[in-house]
């Protein structure tokens, strides 16, 4: 009896020394990012919540005073229309991504042969390589006197030049080119990661080339397609630069907005409110995300 | 078979038009870059002199300055907390360590228009950091951190952990162990992520954008700046420079995973 007793209290001291250590290894890895996730993630994120409620005065300036008026107006204001446009361009963007992203990836994992590292370098290099120059150069190629206006008229296929800038379309095909690549390498990493066995079962089971392409590829790579597109969806809703370029003040998107507010209104109860509900409708698509599209497919593929 | 090889073509074909794409843009800024053309928009035939403009030009080069320093200590700062997260998160289990791994990704997945936003509001009127180098390099840490994590993290998934075991049971201290056996193992993927962090960090526009404050440009910022008036050739020198130290990163990288393998 007392023996009993004697191993159980060295057993709770020796849980206790366990805790201990394992407490003081978490703070010895682990303190820096925790730092930055509650005070530089969490905590702007708290301060742009309780300014969304701060009424603004005739000048911009901040009146400590409640108000609900400014996530009323993205609620159902013309803000909330914004905001479904932009999930909306946002959703097309990444389906897009997908339809143009995956045959791609799945040409260079299976064909690719001994250029595979060729090929993903022609895609990565653009993509990492000055953003804004680039936007502007693909602004020059699309405008009214641009590379391909000039030569479908050199051509005679039309007499005007054809009005690309400013539209959705446009905004669309700069969204495309910004975040393609980042559809792409996750779908590819998720093919090259197929077992071959698998593709030859299905091949010697009788499946044909299609059948097995969706009873076993595509299923295989489901947390490529995730990943792939929660790196696409979720900055392109709030993309500003895109729809600043190639949109112009025809074409606006719930980060323009955003920016509008604070870079050039400098109202902070409204863009943060603003803010604010961009970040909550998207970590709310993040958690629907990882909640019915399986959280291991997604890290696998990360 | 036929049929296999009418798909690799027709496959092919679409990859290629993607490519072409993708670097349609860049091309023209080549191309431009050596075009005499004072818009930096048209073919006019070879020069070298917006390449020398660029040289004199000390907007340009204290911009150029700004950048490399906030890509510098970020690229140290963010690697170090990589690793270190990367090796507590695969060692330690505790309860509430998947809400700090969605946590971690929130930065990576963020509009950037957000992040800029929380952070200037947080740094101008709660902790009244000043804005400039301090609060662009704490913010790049914020949005550069997580992608080290990530990286090393899927890299130690792979790792065979048995060396580090082995080094321990043959009598080698912990902090031995690592330094000797577990980070020289870890190197190349924190190469990978220092040489991913630094153009990230180098080229953010929007972040930055929100928290540099009057005076810090860093050189995203110049070429903004400068865009409102329209692309200019010396605009179209700095991209071809981006781009070509972005492919002899990109062929380092390649090389060093090269000789990984072996």
């Amino acid at each position: 009896m007392m023996q009993t007793i004697d191993t159980e209290v060295s057993s709770q001291a020796s849980i206790r020394r366990e805790k201990r250590r394992l407490l003081l290894a978490m703070s010895a890895y682990l303190s820096p990012i925790i730092v930055i996730v509650f005070v530089f993630v969490f905590a702007p994120l708290g301060i742009i919540l309780f300014f969304s409620f701060l009424k603004t005065g005739p000048y911009g300036q901040i009146v400590y005073e409640f108000t609900v008026e400014n996530i009323k107006a993205v609620l159902v204001g013309a803000y909330g229309k914004i905001f479904l446009q932009s999930i909306y361009l946002a959703l097309q963007t990444n389906i897009l991504c997908i339809l143009i992203g995956y045959p791609i990836s799945y040409f260079i994992a299976r064909y690719g042969g001994r250029f595979k590292a060729l090929w993903v370098f022609l895609i990565i290099v653009p993509s990492w390589s000055s953003y804004l120059i680039r936007l502007y150069a693909l602004k020059t190629i699309v405008g009214t006197s641009g590379v391909i206006n000039d030569t479908l008229i050199n051509l005679g296929f039309i007499a005007e030049p054809l009005q690309i800038l400013y539209t959705p379309f446009a905004v669309m095909m700069g969204l495309v080119y910004a975040w393609l690549p980042f559809m792409i390498l996750p779908i590819y990493a998720s093919l090259e990661g197929l077992d071959p066995a698998v593709l030859e079962a299905a091949t010697d089971l009788g499946a044909p080339p299609v059948r097995r392409f969706f009873r076993v590829t595509l299923p295989l790579t489901r947390g490529g397609l995730l990943a792939g597109s929660i790196l696409v969806f979720i900055p392109t809703v709030g993309e500003w630069l895109v729809p600043h370029i190639f949109g112009g003040s025809k074409v606006i998107m719930a980060g323009t907005l955003v920016a509008q507010k604070f870079t050039v209104a400098g109202n902070i109860p409204q863009g943060s409110s603003l803010a604010f509900m961009l970040a909550a409708t998207l970590i709310l698509i993040l958690y629907l995300t990882i909640k019915f599209g399986g959280r291991e497919a997604l890290e696998r593929a990360l | 078979m036929k049929r296999r090889q009418i798909a690799s073509k027709v496959l092919g074909g679409l990859s290629a038009l993607i490519v072409v794409f993708l670097w349609a843009p860049v091309v023209l800024i080549i191309v431009f870059s050596f075009s005499s053309n004072k818009y930096g928009v048209a073919w006019e035939g070879f020069t070298l002199s917006w390449y020398a403009k660029l040289l004199q030009n000390t907007d340009v080069k204290d911009a150029l300055f700004r950048s490399l320093v906030v890509a510098g200590v970020t690229v140290v700062v963010s690697t170090l907390v990589g690793t270190m997260t990367a090796y507590g998160l695969y060692k330690l289990s505790f309860r509430g360590k998947q809400f700090l791994r969605t946590s971690i990704l929130l930065p990576l997945v963020f509009p950037s228009v957000v992040t800029g936003s929380a952070l200037l509001v947080f740094f101008t009127r709660l902790i009244h950091i000043p804005l400039g180098f301090p609060s662009i390099i704490i913010a790049h840490i914020v949005f550069c951190s997580p992608l080290a994590v990530f990286i090393i993290l899927g890299r130690m998934q792979r790792f065979d952990w048995s060396w580090e075991e082995a080094a321990m049971d043959l009598g080698a201290t912990p902090v031995r162990t690592f330094m000797r056996v577990t980070a020289p193992q870890l190197l190349p993927a924190i190469a990978a992520s220092a040489m991913l962090i630094f153009p990230w960090s180098f080229d953010d526009f929007v972040i930055t954008y929100f928290v540099a404050g009057v005076g810090s440009t860093t050189l995203p910022i110049y070429v903004f700046s400068q865009l409102r008036f329209g692309s200019t050739p010396v605009l179209n020198t700095i991209g071809t420079l981006f781009v070509t130290v972005t492919m002899l990163g990109l062929i380092l990288l390649g090389l060093l995973q090269k000789r990984e393998k072996r």
